[in-house]
């Protein structure tokens, strides 16, 4: 039916274009490699204001907007069950081979990996994020995280800090859990074609301007480097609750001239405010990956970060001064990288990132868990519901009784509209122009 | 897959990095698990080893406003069964007034003039006001039925008990903490609209007036002043606390032998089950911290 050893999968999560982030970065870029690789990507989430139904994008990428609105922070409403009829349509049309759901917040992903597991099918998660473990929020999390991972075949976290924390949250074996960091696109993170003087020495902060950004810690930084380095200026991208304390302690400090606010910046032109500036300062609370960083550096930026979460496995010592969440010792780290700026060549540190990250080297990765995944063997209901049993006294029963009860609907659903009776799309190769003969033959296996 | 196993023992040089950077490293798998996993994570940093005594002594306090309620409840009976009359409910309004102003006074070390005027002059008005509104409290309930009303009060007595701040007092809470003050405040609330509802089935205006005021000043003002006896001297407030325990527990049997029972074994289980039982529970505490925490900022933000 499908080429030897290409897989069909289905990418899900709430987060995807138009919406603008880590996570959809991550999806996007992924899935235009694995095309790339001669898989068949599709990607599902939910709509976006009246961007409903199906959407093609660059390389022929598939993408379902599915017509269920948003409640929360982009996220679908928890029905449990209600998505179950649409993502079997999906599943058995598209001829999927594989589920790959991403985030841990997107209810979307955990619905559509609960049917697809029911459904028989193969499923790898990607954990995007870090969770502590002592507020309710995070217990909470933690328990659909366990419920979820419970029967996934595979899991991917973006740095061993996500993975730990990941293994502690659900319980899974740590041996199905693989590490893939994201990358960059460094054909669209270029260095400046000139070098800045260095009579000036410009920091770069870009990021959401709220607490678990670090915003409060920029309050306390900046005026006291401005104080101690008089040849240094600030230029600040993004918005949030927290630019109002921002723009405060500008008035105090009188810094109008030697801070700039640029507001929010829109992901396209983030390259050309980066290349204006010698060093990238991130002050994140917490972070599991941090692509900011990675597009900074692919800019030939210097970075000065806290170091906090998955931040200091990102890039090799001699491109990134970190420093405790602590404003004196980021003024400290600051000094050190302004000491080091002269040693700095951006047009050499872009080209180590090219070799450090790349995005076919994750999808790459990615093909072999895949690979992985779908070795598992299949295995019926009743020997999966002991796993469900096993994570806790009473959600362990709970988790089954869920389990339990969409099977049944899909049996139901089954009965209402057998399998065969679902038409099957036909594949449309869009990027046939560039690689004409491999896919020729690719089709004839496909029509046999 | 094999070629990786295969360059694993040929190229053992390489020894493998906790990095995100540099693509797959050579001769590992991207789900390679050495000894360094976790190896960040700490358990049981903030756990507090709690001393049983200490516990129990702690736990007086909350003993310490069962009772005070307790007393309450006993005026609000004995009121509606007419065994109190206006005279002496005004009077137990003034002592109460008197013995809670000399007690902050005795026990506060900054009180100025200014302060003490201050809280005077608010005293009054508030009296004033609940003298004026007291014929409105008086014919509040008239076409509720009595038993919903005191199934009402008693549900809203509880209540205050749960969401009680216990740590401090609910007037001027020095060192509570930020979300405390919210459930607090509902606590308070439900004292105040329990005591109206009580005051609202009594005879005369003056009668409402009276324990309307009563309860208001306990509800609003015992825990403060049990805060100041508590912050002035330790040894002073378990007297205090027992001396009160006591009391009740009299004024208690006299009215109903079953209520009595009811209280003391409360009392029993908040003071010494509760304690052995925090105790015995504690060793299966399991606080997980590490990398992934988010930090806590070391400063103040200052909106």
């Amino acid at each position: 039916m499908s080429q030897q050893g290409k897989h069909r999968i289905l990418m899900v999560s709430d987060f995807f274009y138009p919406n603008f982030g880590g996570v959809e970065n991550h999806i996007y870029y992924l899935s235009q490699c694995l095309l790339k690789l001669g898989h068949k990507v599709i990607v599902m989430t939910h709509a976006y204001g009246n961007r409903s139904g199906v959407r093609y994008m660059t390389g022929g990428l598939k993408v379902y907007y599915v017509p269920w609105k948003p409640f929360l922070m982009q996220n679908t409403l928890p029905t449990f069950y209600g998505t179950l009829p649409i993502i079997r349509t999906i599943l058995i049309r598209e001829r999927i081979s594989l589920v790959h759901g991403h985030q841990a917040f997107s209810t979307l992903c955990h619905e559509a990996l609960m049917h697809a597991r029911t459904m028989g099918y193969k499923v790898v998660f990607t954990d995007h994020s870090l969770y502590g473990f002592a507020d309710v929020g995070s217990i909470h999390m933690n328990k659909v995280l366990q419920f979820t991972l419970a029967d996934v075949s595979q899991a991917i976290c973006v740095s061993h800090t996500s993975k730990e924390n990941t293994v502690l949250r659900s319980g899974l074996p740590p041996e199905r859990v693989f590490v893939i960091p994201n990358a960059v696109d460094t054909a669209m993170f270029k260095p400046a074609p000139e070098r800045l003087g260095n009579h000036e020495i410009v920091i770069v902060v870009i990021s959401r301007l709220v607490y678990r950004k670090g915003a409060d810690l920029l309050v306390e930084v900046i005026p006291e480097v401005c104080r101690l380095h008089p040849n240094v200026r600030f230029i600040i991208g993004g918005d949030g609750p927290k630019r109002v304390r921002l723009e405060e302690m500008r008035e105090k400090h009188s810094l109008q001239d030697r801070v700039d606010m640029l507001g929010a910046v829109p992901h396209a032109k983030v390259q050309s405010v980066l290349v204006t500036g010698h060093i990238f300062l991130n002050s994140s609370l917490t972070e599991a990956f941090c692509i900011a960083i990675l597009e900074a550096a692919s800019c030939g930026l210097l970075t000065v970060s806290t170091r906090v979460g998955g931040v200091p496995e990102v890039l090799p010592d001699d491109m990134i001064v970190l420093a405790e969440p602590d404003p004196n010792d980021m003024v400290m780290a600051i000094t050190k990288a302004i000491d080091l700026l002269p040693q700095i060549d951006p047009e050499a540190m872009h080209n180590r990132m090219k070799k450090l990250y790349s995005w076919h080297d994750v999808a790459q990765r990615t093909e072999i868990v895949y690979d992985r995944a779908l070795k598992c063997s299949n295995q019926p209901l009743i020997e999966r519901l002991p796993r469900y049993l096993s994570c806790g006294a009473w959600a362990g029963k709970l988790f089954c009784l869920v389990m339990i009860i969409d099977f049944l609907l899909l049996r139901l659903l089954q009965l209402w509209q057998p399998d065969r009776d679902v038409e099957v799309v036909p594949d449309i190769n869009l990027t046939s122009h560039c690689r004409e003969e491999k896919w020729d033959s690719g089709a004839d296996e496909n029509y046999k | 897959m094999e070629s990786y196993t295969h360059k694993s023992s040929s190229q053992t040089v390489h020894k493998w990095r906790k990095v995100a950077y540099g693509g797959m490293q050579p001769g590992f798998d991207d789900n390679h698990t050495d000894e360094s996993f976790l190896e960040d994570m700490i358990m049981n940093a903030n756990v507090v080893k709690r001393d049983l005594v200490k516990v129990i002594l702690d736990a007086v306090s909350i003993s310490q406003y069962l009772c005070v309620v307790a007393l309450v409840v006993l005026v609000w009976t004995y009121t509606l069964r007419s065994m109190f009359n206006e005279q002496s409910l005004m009077l137990l309004d003034i002592s109460l007034l008197g013995w809670g102003f000399t007690i902050v006074l005795l026990t506060a070390e900054m009180l100025s003039f200014e302060l003490l005027l201050n809280y005077i002059l608010k005293t009054s008005f508030f009296i004033t006001g609940l003298y004026i509104l007291s014929p409105i409290y008086h014919t509040l309930t008239r076409s509720i039925s009595s038993d919903s009303i005191w199934a009402l009060t008693s549900s809203l007595v509880v209540l205050h008990l749960f969401l009680h701040n216990y740590s401090g007092s609910t007037v001027e809470s020095p060192g509570a903490l930020e979300f405390s003050t919210f459930t607090s405040n509902i606590s308070l609330n439900a004292s105040i609209v329990a005591s109206l509802l009580i005051a609202s089935r009594l005879p005369s205006r003056l009668h409402v007036f009276a324990i309307v005021l009563f309860s208001l000043q306990v509800f609003l003002f015992a825990p403060f002043v049990c805060y100041c006896i508590k912050k002035y001297s330790y040894r002073l407030h378990l007297c205090f606390s027992l001396v009160l325990m006591g009391v009740t527990l009299f004024l208690v049997h006299q009215l109903h032998q079953l209520l009595f029972i009811l209280l003391l074994s409360i009392l029993v289980f908040v003071n010494l089950v509760c304690p052995y039982w925090l105790i015995r529970i504690q060793e299966y505490k399991f606080e997980i911290n590490g990398p992934w925490d988010e930090a806590k900022l070391c400063f103040n933000i200052t909106e």
